[in-house]
């Protein structure tokens, strides 16, 4: 399948290329690379939940979403997650994200700086699905 | 380059057979050296731009252009307010990102056995960095205020003085500001932001004029030959970030509502008239204020620190606004076009307004001489200040460049910095940096951008503004 996830150049911008086996594990891998770009994941313990759910008509725009209702949380209140639940619900007219994320709250004296994301962005936006991979790229205002 | 006609030595033209769907040409302003740098995504924004109903005049760039997301940084866009658009990707996610430039009575000789002490004392005194929050916290009522006041809430506050309000473009507050188009989690990002720089190429900066090159204005600015100043660039944070996330979405929809055709999801627009562009006007003024309230806050620090770790009185320090400028807003002004006046929606992203001397606009200590206009250089080279002009009024809606412009990704930074030590070679070379994020110095190093003064060069040939000053980096800090 490849790395589930890489940041990658995409003309000058920050891009994250996302891929997973099931939609689902495509979600969590964003959701990973989305913090892995924020702070080293590997010290953020887990000692706190929060719950989201996010509502679209197609995957571009639930992909999104997610990502940019992270980028809230962490902006907002500096949560950062290293475990996540996830499902997603397909009806005839939306899909619906359920996710329980399980983190921590960053603190800059313990956990590592790295890129301040100000949103996911439509920019470039691609979703594939090839026989069982799913892959996404999405570029990010930093 | 191929497609494109040179108009001069200083402008590039898109034609409207570029692309299809072109309203109006396209005009790039670069001289043949940056010409080799245009990508050709940029040029193909500017095409874009060029495609939406009611625009006005040409699709511009200055000269600092590159590509954004649906407008290219550096594009001017304006839109007659019967008939055009308004659109957030004109305006770019960080709302009102803008520059401040501050002097002072104080000299380098003064100064320069103090510089570290300085630095250190601003990087703990300006709250910088990832998931870093700031010593205020808002109430939902001072929250709405500063929304509606912006800048004004903060002297009110004792953040500053009537002064720095007459010194700030539109005075610091843009009036139309609505609280309660705002969405809930706007709010709860821009609750503890205020009062903190963010990251990226946000900064404060100290610095030494070097170079003069009009005696006379400067002068008016307060500006001298070996002074120090101190430039503060940052915006509306994590609040406007939120606001544009909200309103892309929003419009979006909108867009497909009144059916105008997007070449690209990140030109999401709606009629100017309509309700969505009404609501994001009155939301975006609102972050825009919410920016100038924040520059105005790290001033009031940026100020304290100098006083105390000098331990000087106010009078001798001198310290005072020359003026803020915004580079990414979008404005309801008026202009002459082909002699007939009219009401546009000018977006500037990336780009700053540089009024004329004379414009009903500027504060009455400068309005004979035209508006300062501040451009932000790389943290080792140089930053600008210029003067608006007549020309620059008439051909680009008063409007010139905003900075240097990346050169290299910051991947690539990342990689060219692998093993230096970014912070020591500045050092070597006089100049103190301090930053937050590990990868911020070797992001934001001088060779990631382009050299401002090829930028700057281009804008005072092509006359859209004057070179009025040079001015030399001495100590950074970052986020």
């Amino acid at each position: 399948m490849g790395v589930p996830y890489e940041q990658v150049d995409i003309a000058g911008d920050v891009g994250l290329k996302i891929r997973g086996k099931t939609l689902v594990d495509l979600f969590k891998n964003a959701a990973k690379g989305l913090f892995d770009m924020t702070t080293d994941i590997n010290r953020v313990m887990v000692n706190e939940d929060r719950q989201t759910t996010i509502e679209a008509e197609n995957i571009e725009d639930l992909l999104i979403r997610w990502l940019n209702d992270l980028i809230f949380t962490f902006d907002s209140e500096g949560f950062i997650a290293k475990e996540l639940d996830l499902d997603i619900n397909q009806s005839a007219e939306k899909l619906t994200l359920r996710a329980s994320l399980h983190g921590e709250i960053f603190d800059p004296e313990r956990h590592e700086s790295r890129l301040l994301i100000k949103a996911a962005t439509y920019h470039k936006l691609s979703i594939t699905r090839r026989d069982d991979l799913w892959e996404a790229t999405v570029v990010f205002d930093i | 380059m191929k497609g494109l006609k040179r108009i001069d030595n200083a402008r590039l033209e898109v034609p409207k057979g570029y692309k299809e769907g072109m309203n109006t040409n396209g005009i790039i302003y670069v001289d043949e050296v940056l010409e080799k740098g245009l990508e050709e995504k940029s040029i193909e924004q500017v095409a874009n731009v060029a495609t939406l109903p009611g625009i006005v005049g040409s699709s511009l760039a200055m000269p600092d252009i590159h590509a954004g997301y649906g407008f290219s940084i550096g594009g001017v866009a304006a839109f007659d307010i019967r008939g055009g658009i308004i659109s957030p990707g004109g305006v770019g996610y960080d709302i009102n990102c803008g520059v401040r430039l501050l002097r002072t009575n104080l000299t380098l000789a003064e100064i320069s056995g103090r510089l570290k002490e300085l630095v250190d004392g601003m990087f703990r005194n300006v709250p910088t960095g990832v998931g870093s929050k700031g010593s205020l916290r808002l109430s939902q009522e001072d929250h709405r205020k500063v929304l509606i006041r912006g800048a004004r809430w903060a002297v009110e506050h004792g953040y500053g003085s009537q002064e720095d309000l007459e010194h700030t473009e539109s005075h610091g507050c843009l009036e139309g500001a609505d609280p309660d188009v705002i969405s809930k989690k706007a709010y709860e990002r821009g609750r503890a932001q205020l009062g903190t720089l963010g990251s990226g190429n946000h900064f404060v900066e100290i610095q030494v004029v070097d170079e003069v090159y009009d005696e006379t204005i400067a002068n008016r600015l307060g500006l001298f030959k070996d002074q120090i100043t101190v430039m503060i660039h940052t915006g509306s944070r994590g609040f406007g970030h939120q606001v544009c996330t909200d309103f892309i979405e929003i419009m979006q929809r909108a867009a497909n509502k009144y059916g105008i055709r997007l070449p690209d999801r990140e030109l999401a627009c709606a009629p100017f008239d309509s309700r969505e562009a009404r609501d994001y006007f009155a939301a975006m003024s609102a972050a825009a204020n919410y920016a100038w309230a924040n520059r105005q806050i790290i001033m009031h620090w940026v100020k304290e620190t100098f006083l105390k770790t000098l331990n000087i009185s106010p009078k001798d320090a001198g310290i005072s606004l020359v003026y803020d400028v915004a580079h990414n807003i979008a404005k309801v002004e008026e202009h002459i076009v082909n002699g007939k006046k009219m009401k546009l929606i000018v977006h500037r992203k990336g780009a700053t307004r540089a009024f004329p001397p004379g414009h009903p606009e500027l504060p009455d200590s400068y309005r004979d001489i035209g508006q300062p206009v501040i451009i932000p250089g790389d943290m080792g080279r140089a930053s600008f200040v210029l003067i608006g002009t007549q020309k620059g009024m008439d051909e680009a809606f008063g409007s010139t460049c905003h900075g240097a412009g990346r050169v290299l990704s910051r991947h690539q930074a990342i990689k060219q910095a692998k093993g230096r030590a970014i912070w020591k070679e500045m050092e070597e070379q006089g100049i103190i940096v301090r930053a937050m994020g590990r990868g911020t110095l070797a992001e934001e190093m001088p060779e990631a951008y382009k050299d401002v003064s090829n930028v700057v060069e281009v804008v005072h040939n092509a006359g859209l503004s004057k070179k009025v000053a040079k001015l030399r980096p001495l100590g950074v800090i970052k986020g």
